[in-house]
């Protein structure tokens, strides 16, 4: 049964518990309150309403894994790390179960910090940045799904909405305007340059991005990644688009702005780059978008790339799309602490000169392939 | 290579390169310069250790200790000290060491001013080997010194001179420790044992010696009273007594007269002498 | 529009305010501020005796503290006219250069961090640890040793410390090559370092700049040969230079520096004779003056002693080779951009605490 199955039924179950306090009420009391609880429980009952609040119960649910993930994640990133730095990663907090409690020790310090905004700030747009950026990032996750039975955007028969793909990478793109309203509302000349380096690097990197996305969605004929997936039932698509692949992790690095592409927090110049006046939990909630990005980017990855769910049926399709993902994370993370930073104009030229073409190359080929006539409806 | 098989055995094996700090420590040599400790018994109060601080940082207290008697022993205020290791180098006696003992932070100042019973390890120096290098030479107790030069003619280094006493009748032995090789000749050749074998540590810095200025002597005797080391005896000079009122002899004036070898340049004579008749060029009063 | 770098920042090494102009990306004109360290050691020396200003002297560049110990104790010999023992040469030789090694990998790992590559700082960081823990297992002490003396060195050499250090030498040369092959092999640290920073013969010759950037711009001048101090005429080694003068050959020269340094130290370690390590040095400096130079990992170190029959020292003047070096910096950022000044002034090796005094 699928999610929406799953969560109709909770709702169902809920709403006739809480429903029977409705209607009594409304058959113990006079006339106009009664009228008016009864009609409180016709409401609660309505279609309508029960459709929301399992697509709201949804949400919630993908929501707490996704969350639950970047969790995982930074722990990973900061063991990962350590070995390779050759030392331990997280070790104290957490003994036993190898530092993992360390992330909510650091989110739990996070929070107790005074919040300060800086006196000439742009108020609105510095209350506003972290939101929007947080909240898009939250977005990309709507239309992905971990498996046939587990994705929000799904009409009630469980079928997943068309343009899926266009959708995620839509709220992708939205992040750079968040960016640069973070930096420039500081009122710090620092920041105003982080954020924009930051928004320059990201818009000059979608491009290629794009492109990786529209070959493999003319290999596979459909927008949505339900189609994507059962496209690749015969061989992943990462190879024979190969060189995709390649430019699609190294766009998604320079998205989520891991070093070799960290150059708006490059802490040697810029302290922390476009987040630099932020403090305490607005800080934390960037540094936890980041993740979330290099999360999501993982899961596109997969879902576009690397087979989505398609693996032997030992394991549940779930956990074998979050391998794969995680699998992605971790190449990312191992290029992130092995190589130094590109200049901004080297960035530039990079993203321009060299990824352009070879996204231009990679559709090319899934053109030839598409005509020959080896990856069919 | 060596990159592959770190990463293997970091990441694979789990044995990386970081030493887990509350749980393992590391073994610190023993040259380590950390807190001080002070054997009570071997200090003699000199003070050199007070004045080759750089940073001030070190006192003199007097203690009454219930074996020891009326002493006075070096505190140390860590807040200020740089570990420099400069007083355990220059202690005559090798009383004071610097142990491995790193941990010692706290939250007050105050805690870290350690008086003379805060470091007190008498056992310290039965726990290693003793770096410094010892020389055993002849010390000279001029009280019981009969100027008979016996020690003068058996010392086959000629490193013993017999040098006139102003306005004294004797002769006291100058030995000249450079040169002395530790026979021991002269030290079984005097027959009143005036000479001692003590066991001397090297310390390179070069003291400074105080002069006495024979005029301005009054025979007082605070420069003998205040020495640490027994280096100044007080001497009568003959024919220096004033006849009295009455017709009597009085007793004769006494001088100090000083043991150069035993003279560790602490400068507390210097200190002592209230008519200024000892001259020690370059410490202050 | 002028942008401060400094004073609190997280990965300028030491306390200075780096002010460069910018139009856009490029800089235009800049000028470093120091003296946010500055510590009055020189008149400190004023009252304190010989044998005290040791420790002193070793606080002036922490990174590489034996240099300065070791360069006041050979002028104040040259004050007093003090010779010391041979062995005492060979050990400060070996411990010098020891001293290179480790200042010079603390600068690699503090130039690969603001390049963004953290792996190269723990590496080298880690590989620093091995020298530190023998120079520990010498002095007493991590990183300010206050081990040299006025006529010679505090201690002989414990037992098999030449031995370890021989292993260390070994180890030190397997790490060179890795990271020879890490970061030459890596194309954006080339693309980084090539063609950025250019010290032109002139300019360094005129701003006397000295030490590893001099000899990145072409110029063969190395204290340890063009005047010889202790022992290093009876050794045999090169002076490494690059007629290039970017970042890339300072950072070339550097490795090159390394290498000869272990040379340096097995040869010595070989060399060394039996002996005395000290000998007592007067207490009282005679009326004169008394100049030292020497190599020191970031250039020309210098100090000049005036003394005048007493124990203490009338003036004690400190050249510091990065105050120099460091008034030499607009004429390398001028025409970059503004992420160019991590790697500049980076690979001129900045330790404030002897610029400052």
């Amino acid at each position: 049964m699928n999610l929406f199955q799953f969560c109709n039924g909770i709702i169902v179950w809920l709403v006739e518990l809480v429903n029977n306090l409705w209607y009594w009420l409304g058959d113990v009391l006079p006339w106009y309150f009664g009228d008016f609880f009864t009609g409180i429980g016709d409401f609660a009952g309505s279609h309508g309403h029960i459709v929301v609040m399992t697509i709201v119960l949804e949400s919630l649910m993908v929501i707490i894994v996704a969350l639950i993930n970047v969790l995982n994640f930074i722990w990973l990133d900061r063991k990962l790390s350590g070995r390779i730095f050759d030392f331990y990663g997280p070790y104290y907090v957490g003994y036993r179960i190898g530092g993992w409690l360390q992330n909510l020790a650091d989110g739990m310090k996070l929070f107790v910090k005074e919040i300060i905004v800086p006196a000439k700030a742009d108020k609105l747009g510095f209350l506003l940045a972290p939101v929007i950026f947080v909240g898009s990032s939250f977005l990309i996750l709507a239309t992905i799904p971990l498996s046939p039975n587990f994705g929000i955007a799904t009409n009630e028969s469980g079928e997943f909405v068309t343009a899926g793909v266009l959708f995620a990478f839509a709220a992708f793109a939205i992040a750079p305007f968040s960016i640069l309203l973070a930096g420039w509302s500081s009122n710090n000349k620092f920041t105003l340059i982080g954020g924009m380096r930051s928004a320059a690097q990201m818009m000059s990197y979608e491009i290629p991005l794009l492109l990786t996305v529209a070959s493999v969605v003319l290999l596979a004929g459909s927008f949505s990644f339900v189609g994507i997936v059962d496209a690749q039932h015969d061989i992943w698509f990462a190879i024979p688009l190969f060189i995709g692949l390649v430019v699609f992790l190294v766009c998604i690095a320079a998205e989520v702005e891991v070093t070799p592409f960290d150059l708006p927090e490059a802490e040697a110049e810029l302290v922390e780059g476009w987040t630099t006046e932020y403090s305490g939990m607005r800080f934390g909630l960037f540094m936890m978008t980041s993740y979330l990005r290099g999360y999501a980017g993982g899961a596109l990855a997969t879902a576009l790339f690397l087979g989505g769910w398609q693996g032997p049926s030992l394991i549940p399709d779930e956990i074998w799309f979050l391998i794969k993902a995680y699998t992605v994370f971790v190449v990312i993370e191992w290029m992130r602490w092995s190589l130094p930073r590109v200049r901004v104009d080297q960035i530039l030229e990079l993203g321009w000169k060299r990824l352009l073409p070879l996204a231009v190359l990679n559709l090319l080929i899934a053109a030839t392939f598409k005509t020959m006539g080896w990856f069919s409806g | 290579m060596r990159t592959g098989r770190q990463f293997v055995r970091s990441l694979i094996l789990g044995r990386p390169n970081t030493v887990l700090y509350p749980h393992e420590k590391l073994v610190l040599p023993q040259v380590y310069r950390g807190k001080h400790t002070l054997d009570f018994k071997k200090c003699i109060g000199c003070g050199n250790c007070l004045n080759i601080c750089p940073n001030e940082c070190m006192w003199l207290e007097k203690i009454e200790d219930p074996e020891l008697g009326k002493i006075e022993r070096p505190g140390v205020d860590l807040g200020r000290c740089l570990f420099c290791g400069f007083c355990a180098e220059v202690c005559p006696t090798v009383a004071l060491h610097l142990t491995t003992e790193f941990e010692l932070a706290d939250r007050e100042r105050e805690s870290f001013v350690l008086s003379p019973k805060d470091i007190r390890d008498d056992a310290f120096a039965s726990t290693f080997k003793e770096e410094r290098q010892s020389r055993k030479l002849p010390y000279l107790d001029l009280s019981k010194c009969t100027s008979c030069e016996k020690c003068a003619e058996e010392c086959p280094e000629m490193c013993i001179a017999m040098m006139p006493i102003e306005k004294v009748d004797k002769k006291k032995p100058e030995i000249n420790l450079a040169k002395c090789t530790s026979c021991e000749k002269c030290i079984t050749a005097c027959p009143e044992n005036a000479l001692v074998s003590t066991e001397v540590y090297e310390s390179y810095f070069e003291t400074p010696e105080p002069r006495l200025l024979l005029s301005k002597c009054t025979g007082c005797s605070a420069c003998a009273r205040a020495c640490p080391t027994d280096a100044i005896y007080m001497m009568e000079m003959p024919g220096s007594e004033k006849t009295l009122k009455d017709g009597k002899k009085g007793k004769p004036k006494k001088r100090a007269v000083f043991v150069f070898e035993k003279c560790v340049g602490c400068g507390r004579c210097f200190k002592a002498c209230k008519f200024g008749a000892i001259e020690m060029p370059g410490v202050k009063k | 529009m002028w942008i401060n770098m400094g004073p609190q920042h997280p990965m300028t090494h030491g306390l200075w305010n780096l002010r460069v102009k910018v139009d856009g990306e490029t800089i235009v004109d800049a000028e470093p501020e120091v003296g946010y360290l500055h510590r009055g050691i020189e008149k400190i020396c004023e009252n304190r005796t010989y044998p005290q200003i040791i420790p002193l002297a070793d606080r002036l560049c922490y990174g590489s503290s034996l240099t300065w110990s070791h360069l006041y104790c050979m002028t104040v010999e040259d004050l007093m006219g003090v010779e010391v023992p041979e062995r005492a040469e060979y050990i400060r030789v070996v411990t010098l250069e020891m001293q290179r090694l480790a200042s010079h990998l603390m600068w690699l790992a503090a130039y690969a961090v603001d390049l963004g590559m953290m792996a190269g700082f723990i590496y080298s960081m880690r590989d620093r640890e091995v020298l530190v823990d023998l120079l520990q297992s010498l002095s007493g002490s991590r990183l300010t040793y206050n081990y040299p003396r006025i006529g010679g060195v505090a201690h002989d050499l414990p037992p098999n410390w030449d031995r370890e250090a021989l292993r260390a030498c070994n180890y030190i040369e397997t790490r060179l090559k890795e990271y020879e092959d890490l970061y030459e092999g890596s194309k954006i640290f080339m693309m980084r370092n090539v063609d950025v920073g250019l010290l032109t013969k002139e300019d360094a010759l005129d701003l006397g700049v000295t030490g590893p950037p001099l000899r990145a711009s072409g110029v063969r001048y190395d204290m340890r040969k063009d005047r010889p101090y202790s022992v290093y005429s009876d050794l045999d080694f090169e002076v490494c230079s690059r007629p290039e003068g970017d970042c890339f050959a300072r950072y070339r020269v550097r490795i090159d520096e390394m290498w000869e340094s272990c040379k340096i130290i097995r040869q010595a370690i070989q060399r060394m004779p039996k002996g005395k390590w000290r000998t007592v040095a007067p207490r009282n400096a005679p009326v004169g003056t008394g100049l030292g130079r020497v190599e020191d990992p970031r250039g020309e170190g210098m100090m000049y002693v005036v003394g005048d029959g007493s124990d203490k020292p009338y003036r004690l003047k400190i050249r510091s080779p990065i105050f120099i070096t460091v008034s030499a910096a607009p004429s390398m950022l001028v025409g970059y951009k503004m992420a160019d000044v991590v790697a500049i002034m980076g690979g001129l090796d900045m330790c404030i605490g002897e610029c400052d005094r």
